[in-house]
């Protein structure tokens, strides 16, 4: 187990290769949940429609967070756009500094993307019963960015 | 230092690059144009659930689903359009209850229990006022007898209505007809028999009927 560990690390290579790997699969979920989050503003009325598939996951009521202040309510996807540039912010910042609490601080962080994912793959899986091609690049992502960030925090002496 | 700067400049040029060509991509309309084959529908016959001047010169004929969220969203505005337009514009209310809405079906039987009783409009208005209260209700019956009395309705013929035969095929007549004309989504919207694409707002959908209303005149 220690040995499987060990060698993916490896495979991941330097924690500034790790660091970079963590940039890019941010950057694809910042492209994806923006993507979406534009299409949640920009389409006034999104219709419902009769094939299954993104429409009836990104008009279902879980894809917005109701909020008093906020007609409609704020879209799930402008939130993992925010999520995902803030994880993009951190891994360059740990390309620039190297700091190590910045890598124990991106591994805690990165576990609110795992989660999240978990939550919305399910909600697609048993209650909307359809999937969208979009959550799953972002489940993706958030995993892979999850994944690495844990080895990058490996790789660091704090504890 | 200076490294650093180019860095961090690069990265925010390319983020900010990348987020304002998704939204300029995104904010593509997606509704595919009508094209050279105009999708038309079928005429009004005078059992269906009209709203508006018989012989106004406009039709609009709006095919919808109780439970969709979109038609939800529409229903302040047409109802709005059909309170400042309605002596021009008669206005049809097609069922097209979507599979994956599964109070839909039963939304569009209570609406037709309540307009074999003349209040058709009166509960369609009051469905989707509470939309959000129905839609993932398990019993959702419980509730849509609640409007049918607060509609003041004979409940012992709604009840009879809802499960009649003869509602069950109006409804799937409805939903026939949509496939027919190439519907696909709700709501979708007929003027004067062609298929428009849906209207953003109250001001695109009172200027599409009145562009309609000056080519009739």
């Amino acid at each position: 187990m220690t040995n499987s560990k060990t060698l993916l690390s490896k495979l991941l290579g330097s924690p500034t290769k790790k660091a970079v790997l963590i940039g890019l699969f941010s950057f694809l979920g910042l492209v994806d949940a923006s993507y979406l989050a534009a299409k949640h503003y920009t389409e006034t009325i999104p219709p419902c429609a009769i094939v299954k598939g993104c429409e009836v996951v990104t008009t279902s009521q879980y894809a917005t967070i109701g909020l008093p202040a906020v007609e409609g309510g704020i879209s799930v996807a402008l939130l993992g756009a925010i999520y995902y540039l803030i994880v993009l912010i951190i891994s360059i910042a740990i390309i620039d500094t190297k700091s190590d609490r910045l890598k124990k601080f991106l591994a805690r962080f990165s576990v609110i993307g795992l989660l999240a994912s978990i939550w919305f793959i399910s909600l697609q899986l048993f209650v909307i019963k359809a999937l969208c091609l979009y959550c799953l690049v972002s489940a993706f992502s958030s995993t892979a960015i999850f994944i690495t960030a844990f080895f990058l925090k490996k790789d660091t002496s704090v504890r | 230092m200076k490294n650093k700067i180019t860095l961090w400049a690069i990265i925010a040029v390319v983020v900010i690059g990348s987020i304002f060509g998704i939204i300029k991509l995104a904010s593509k309309s997606q509704t595919p144009d009508s094209g050279a084959l105009a999708l038309t529908v079928s005429a009004i016959n005078d059992n269906e659930n009209i709203k508006g001047d018989k012989e106004a010169l406009a039709t609009l004929i709006e095919y919808s689903d109780f439970q969709c969220p979109a038609c939800g969203s529409y229903y302040p505005i047409l109802k709005k359009v059909s309170e400042d337009l309605g002596a021009k514009v008669r206005f049809a209310y097609r069922h097209f209850p979507l599979p994956q809405h599964k109070n839909a079906k039963l939304a569009a039987t209570v609406a037709e229990a309540a307009g074999s009783q003349g209040k058709f409009w009166e509960m369609h208005d009051l469905i989707f006022q509470n939309q959000s209260d129905w839609s993932e209700e398990k019993n959702a019956a419980i509730l849509f007898a609640k409007y049918a009395q607060e509609l003041g309705l004979d409940l012992a013929r709604f009840q009879t209505d809802i499960a009649s035969d003869e509602i069950k095929a109006k409804i799937e007549n409805d939903y026939k007809s949509g496939v027919k004309a190439g519907v696909n989504s709700t709501p979708s919207f007929f003027l004067n028999g062609k298929k428009i694409n849906n209207p953003r707002n109250y001001d695109e959908f009172k200027n599409a009927i009145e562009q309609a209303l000056g080519q009739s005149n």
